[in-house]
């Protein structure tokens, strides 16, 4: 359990540094989502604290189930991570067309008053 | 109280409704979307007035709940009539449907931040929010709008994910959402879910990516930003400091830090919109270091900030040096004066009121440090005041200006009677010198000053830098 959490914040920090050492911004918005791919892995080992079995109803008992909750309320982490990297991808897609290497720093500077 | 729940739900759902179906009917938008504005106005002024404080429990026992009692009123209240006067300024705009479906789903999404008292639908709200927001930062499409929404989604999805696995270790302490699991919750959890609040509130050096989103965007966006979106961010920490006392120091802390970041910077800045994004980064303190009475506070700086920005808009130039020798019309300067003077607390506007009861709730240590930075909010503010104008008779305004100013300036002249007792001959006084005071400042030594503060920290990556910086001092903080 320890080693799967250990695993699963490196994830979390793998991420948050693609953010901030990738130039490219399309690796950047990778770089969140791995990020919040480990955030979405941690809600899984929290769920799986008391057991790992499917919580369906049946004539088993005794058994050790998985906490149903957390699986259900990152269900709509997923959602909502995936269709905002889905929309800054699309305003990536649209910057290219004026900015075609898409460093972030380029396109910072091209479009910043003060830079 | 089985009727009044199933009204919160109804005015809950409305805007998101509506939202969609304004696509339907193109000739009416503008119409339906003031009208969901009026809606949440009468329903905060019910709220504010005459019902008792409730809540409803979503779920069976995981804490996911919605509380409605006097300190959402306030944020309501702001939250419709802010809105009400933007929709009323972009009436002559021919905005397109796509334009009020937004704003409208973004005036739903705030309401339910406002009414938030679990984690879990926070998230929901904050996050849907930063996608209504990126949708009307790049309504333009131009280069610039884009990057600058790309930026602001890119901050505040990043530290949204901090907020959730604070959000994880809660309901693992406490198997449930609700605020006031924090108290029992370990203390990485405070300083990961604060980290995610500050940042969408854009307090003290988490809010650096504030200026340039409030100062690019559009003059109505910047307004409902200033004045009601970043508010959903800082609504959570008022609403946490109240339920769990452990965490009202640090609320205040963050709250005297921003005020001064706020203020130094506002003093020393020389573009107009960007000096009213710094002024909001100062002001959000204001509300955060008396946290029992930060509502009415955020109440009158909604309602002024978007005044200004509207007013700002309409200024030949952005840059004071320019607009110094280039008059503006009249009526311009008129409500400037008026914003500006409510801004700085000077009687006979709520901003007076408002101020006295803030710095009536503080704690001792606070006192002269927010006793300081009302001076710099009034030297920031004669900026704008000292101006100069001229009449110009056969200047053309739309009537629906009048109308947006004028429903926001009304409304503080009316918030006024909220807080009466303000009205005392040593609050007068004290309002009189701290206003003289900045302006004599003003006048003397920053009027002829131009010192350029550092702006590298408002590039992105020193913005998602900063993150590891204020999360390692979090974590230092609450552990202590």
């Amino acid at each position: 359990m320890f080693i799967l959490e250990a695993c699963v914040f490196a994830v979390i920090f793998i991420g948050f540094f693609g953010i901030i050492f990738k130039q490219n911004v399309i690796m950047k918005i990778l770089a969140m989502d791995v990020m919040s791919t480990g955030a979405i892995a941690y809600y899984i080992v929290v769920a799986a604290r008391g057991g790992i079995f499917a919580p369906i109803q049946g004539e088993i008992v005794g058994r050790a189930y998985a906490d149903p909750v957390p699986q259900a309320v990152i269900l709509t982490g997923i959602v909502i991570g995936f269709s905002i990297q889905a929309l800054m991808l699309v305003g990536v897609m649209k910057l290219a067309r004026n900015n075609p290497t898409l460093e972030a720093r380029e396109i910072e500077r091209n479009n910043t008053p003060w830079m | 109280m089985d009727v009044m729940a199933s009204l919160t739900i109804i005015w809950l759902i409305l805007p998101f409704m509506v939202g969609f179906s304004i696509y339907l009917l193109p000739r009416w938008n503008r119409y339906f979307a003031v009208a969901i504005a009026a809606l949440s106005v009468l329903y905060g002024c019910g709220q504010f007035f005459g019902w008792e404080p409730f809540s409803l429990t979503l779920t069976d026992s995981f804490g996911v709940t919605l509380m409605f009692d006097q300190l959402t009123s306030y944020f309501i209240l702001m939250n419709g009539l802010v809105t009400a006067a933007v929709i009323l300024y972009c009436f002559d705009k021919q905005k397109s449907p796509f334009f009020y479906t937004q704003l409208v789903i973004l005036h739903g999404v705030v309401n339910a931040a406002f009414c938030c008292a679990d984690l879990i639908s926070l998230y929901v709200a904050l996050e849907t929010l930063g996608v209504a927001a990126f949708l009307l930062i790049t309504y333009p499409r131009s280069d610039r709008s884009l990057w600058v929404g790309l930026r602001y989604l890119f901050v505040s999805n990043t530290a949204m994910l901090f907020y959730l696995i604070g959000t994880a270790l809660v309901y693992q302490a406490n198997h449930s959402f609700a605020f006031s699991g924090l108290a029992t919750a370990p203390r990485e959890a405070i300083a990961l879910i604060f980290l995610g609040l500050l940042t969408k509130g854009g307090i003290f050096i988490s809010g650096l990516w504030l200026p340039l989103t409030h100062g690019e965007s559009e003059t109505p966006i910047s307004a409902l930003f200033s004045g009601v979106v970043v508010k959903a961010g800082v609504f959570p920490l008022v609403r946490c400091a109240l339920l769990v006392p452990e965490l009202e120091p640090l609320v205040r802390l963050f709250g005297v830090g921003t005020v001064l970041l706020g203020v130094i910077y506002a003093i020393f800045e020389q573009d107009t919109k960007r000096l009213l994004a710094f002024s909001s980064i100062s002001q959000l303190g204001f509300v955060l270091a008396a946290p029992a009475v930060g509502g009415f506070y955020a109440l009158t700086h909604g309602l002024v900030k978007a005044s200004l920005f509207l007013t700002a808009g309409q200024l030949p130039s952005r840059n004071f040096r320019e607009l110094c020798s280039q008059s503006m019309p009249r009526v311009f300067w008129w409500v400037l004066v008026l914003a500006c003077a409510s801004m700085s607390g000077l009687p006979f506007l709520a901003g007076y009121s408002s101020k006295i009861l803030t710095m009536q709730n503080l704690l001792p240590w606070q006192v002269w440090v927010l006793n300081i930075a009302a001076v710099g909010t009034a030297i920031a503010f004669a900026k704008f005041i000292f101006l100069p104008c001229q009449a110009q008779p056969d200047l053309q305004l739309k009537p629906n200006l009048y109308w947006a100013i004028g429903v926001l300036l009304g409304s503080l002249f009316v918030a006024n009677s909220f807080y009466l007792e303000a009205y005392q001959p040593s609050n007068l006084l004290k309002a009189l010198v701290t206003t003289g005071a900045g302006w004599l400042a003003y006048g003397l030594i920053f009027r002829g000053l131009t010192v350029k503060l550092p702006r590298m920290f408002e590039e992105f990556e020193h913005l998602i830098g900063v993150m590891s910086l204020v999360l390692t001092g979090l974590f230092w903080m609450v552990l202590v």
